[in-house]
């Protein structure tokens, strides 16, 4: 039995990690590690808690935002603030418009180049690549002549060598096989994201403030004022209008062009339909509402738990029974590994007790990550797009339902085939579809209130310190992008006395637990063929498609080696 | 305020922009932001010059960036010098930079690739960078890195000035 490691960036970034075993042409079993260093609670401690979600969406290096809203959700359950609906749209419209950006970046510039081989699009017949592109949709650009640009350019690009993005895949490997005309389109589509997203995520810069970082949340509400004729007004009536082009532009590039290239490329994978989701057990804390977030009925992602791919019961989640198990990862309890802990009693003492580096193997019977391991009733759970819609599918929400039976019915499959990678992969085009319908709603909801006059975003009755008890605890969730978050806080007199993040690819990437259990990637790997060990795209595909986020990060250029001026100091 | 350059397509490329990379939970990883925040209450620098505080991230910042000419990027370098010396690295020696496609998050390297695949790389980029001593959580910078930051700031002014 070989034993095979990717490990892509041994970098002092952070990264992921998976050990694999083989038997024969498959994984037996595997290992996921992550440098996830999860020190927050550190930075946290004694802080104002109004204050924590600006230290918070410095978690991630990434997802910044989705951090600052759960930091304010779990501040506001604390303090019992139920904020006003125009700031609930406003959230929901840069929460959304964050996870559409994010799922369409995943689908073409992290993900799509596991299986669209960008060599072979430079063998395409445009003529053909314009007739299939015709074929599947409306979209404008889809002329031969524009086709054979794209293939010039990439090949300029190829040649040139520069681009990384480009040169550390694993091209010519026999599992690429999709035709070059499909390549092709598929590589035209993968620089229409790039520019797509650049002119999108402006929505943010309009509710969130100019900054890449938002800075307009307040615990109690948001700081964006509304009014039609007020020009400094942060939604006003020209501003309305921008966000209104830019959630059509979405829309229409997520229906004409993500949606169908989804449904075009997944029939040559369909064995891909078959690995991939190992767990079975699907877990959504639920979000998006323009009303109350302790009213979970109307939450346009339903909250629930549906175990062993049962899709004929959801289960209610009841957030007491979250905890958190060390035993294989580089921390210790006070009083023992033996035992989960629930966020509120969560500790951090980092213990790293693992091989120095460089080092082949992990010893992976004793501790073997920096993730912890999530459960919930003491079951390891997947999170993320999958389970949003596999748990909006069984309870039957009706956008949910009908998006997925659509994509169902076009690839003339039955619910099973959602238990895979691909199965995943197609999860997530579909929440997509169904947020980018409901981000035009908000923004319509959004114009209406204001010139109705209902213009009230912050709730500051809790606002002075002096409202607050001697103590209280809070837990703030979000379905962000990757899946379940959730931030719980313990507050003391006017600070901040205990904070846990739990992250989606902790749920996801995390080790096993006292019992034995795997995480959702451990998990997802056995059985998946790998038709070449010394370049294994098959664990690529599967571990990418849960889109991990490691990116807890720390930014550092390497930049060895490199000619350099070294500046003198004073 | 609300001159909304959020909606114009493109900008004329003429911007000058200095932009700040790394997280200010880890320690001197933060140095770029730092040092971003300490530019915005320095009167010298000139008023048509955009100073961004871009944390940690990649191709997000695009939308940021666009119609940028002129580039100073702040941000913590392993080159293995003395923790807080400071060293600049200029246009063609910053390409080919190691990049990170395999995880999720798309670094520095992939954001100068992405701006030449858009067709509008700015002309000029220079990186300064401070070596970090270390990047573990923590909110402050370390003694050394901390005392960079006035003649960092010096370097970003020196560098706005040969500009013009």
């Amino acid at each position: 039995m070989a034993r095979i490691v990717v490990d892509p960036i041994a970098r002092i970034e952070g990264h992921l990690r998976i050990e694999a075993q083989l038997e024969g042409n498959g994984i037996k079993d595997a290992w996921s590690s992550g440098t996830m260093f999860r020190g927050i609670e550190m930075i946290l401690k004694d802080r104002d808690p109004r204050e924590a979600w600006i230290w918070a969406q410095r978690i991630c290096g990434v997802c910044t935002m989705v951090h600052a809203l759960a930091s304010v959700r779990a501040v506001e359950d604390a303090l019992q603030i139920e904020v006003p609906e125009n700031a609930q749209v406003v959230r929901n419209i840069i929460a959304g418009s964050q996870l559409l950006q994010d799922h369409v970046v995943h689908f073409y510039h992290l993900h799509a180049l596991d299986w669209v081989d960008v060599v072979s699009a430079l063998r395409a017949d445009p003529g053909k690549t314009a007739s299939l592109a015709q074929s599947i949709s409306n979209y404008e650009k889809s002329s031969p002549t524009y086709f054979k640009g794209i293939q010039d350019r990439v090949k300029a690009l190829v040649d040139s060598k520069q681009l990384s993005l480009f040169t550390q895949a694993y091209w010519g490997h026999p599992a690429y096989i999709l035709p070059p005309e499909v390549n092709l389109m598929a590589v035209a589509h993968y620089l229409e994201a790039l520019e797509w997203q650049k002119d999108f995520i402006r929505i943010h810069a309009v509710l969130g403030g100019k900054n890449p970082h938002p800075q307009t949340f307040l615990v109690g509400g948001m700081s964006t004022a509304l009014d039609p004729n007020e020009p400094f007004a942060v939604v006003n009536n020209e501003n309305i209008n921008i966000l209104r082009r830019l959630v059509a532009g979405a829309k229409k590039f997520i229906e004409q062009v993500y949606i169908p290239d989804v449904v075009a490329i997944a029939p040559f994978y369909k064995e891909w339909f078959k690995y991939g989701e190992g767990l079975g057990n699907f877990l959504c804390y639920g979000d998006y509402t323009n009303g109350s977030m302790k009213d979970p009925s109307k939450f346009l992602f339903p909250r629930g738990v549906v175990f062993n791919r049962d899709l004929s019961t959801v289960h209610p989640f009841d957030p007491a029974q979250v905890t958190e198990f060390v035993n294989h990862s580089w921390y210790e309890y006070k009083d023992g590994d033996d035992k989960g802990k629930h966020p509120w009693e969560g500790q951090t003492h980092p213990k790293y007790t693992g091989p120095k580096p460089p080092y082949e193997f992990l010893d992976v019977d004793k501790k073997y990550t920096w993730l912890k391991a999530p459960r919930y009733r003491g079951k390891p759970m997947e999170v993320g797009p999958l389970a949003r819609m596999v748990v909006g599918y069984a309870a039957g929400q009706p956008d949910i339902k009908a998006a997925v039976d659509g994509l169902l019915k076009a690839l003339n499959a039955p619910p099973a085939v959602l238990f895979s990678t691909l199965g995943r992969i197609a999860a997530r085009a579909l929440e997509t579809q169904v947020m980018a319908k409901h981000v035009v709603d908000w923004v319509e909801l959004l114009a209406n209130n204001m010139n109705r006059g209902k213009v009230s975003i912050f709730n500051a009755a809790k606002w002075d310190p002096s409202s607050w008890g001697a103590s209280s605890r809070g837990f703030g969730f979000h379905e962000a992008p990757r899946g379940a978050l959730g931030h719980w806080v313990d507050i003391e007199g006017r600070s901040i006395k205990n904070y846990q993040a739990v992250v989606p690819t902790t749920w996801n990437g995390g080790p096993r637990d006292t019992q034995g259990q795997r995480g959702a990637y451990e998990a997802a790997l056995i059985n998946t063929p790998v038709a070449k060990a010394d370049q294994p795209l098959e664990i690529m595909r599967t571990i990418h498609s849960f889109d991990p986020c490691i990116a807890c990060a720390v930014h550092v250029v390497d930049a060895k080696g490199r000619p350099y001026t070294k500046l003198n100091i004073g | 305020m609300n001159e909304s350059p959020v909606d114009s397509p493109a900008f004329p490329k003429t911007r000058t922009v200095v932009l700040g990379l790394g997280n200010l939970v880890h320690a001197d990883d933060g140095v770029g932001v730092h040092a971003i925040h300490r530019l915005q209450q320095d009167p010298r620098v000139p008023p048509h010059v955009t100073l961004m505080d871009g944390g940690t991230m990649g191709i997000a910042l695009l939308a940021h960036l666009s119609g940028t000419r002129r580039l100073i990027v702040v941000d913590a370098v392993d080159v293995g010098e003395p923790p807080g010396a400071i060293i600049r690295v200029e246009g063609p020696d910053l390409s080919g930079l190691p990049g990170k496609p395999s995880v999720h998050q798309l670094g520095f390297a992939d954001l100068l690739i992405t701006m030449q695949l858009l067709g509008e790389p700015p002309d000029e980029i220079v990186l300064l960078g401070v070596q970090p001593e270390s990047t573990a959580w923590s909110a402050d910078l370390t003694p050394k890195v901390e005392a960079a930051l006035a003649p960092l700031a010096d370097a970003v002014l020196n560098q706005l000035e040969a500009w013009g």
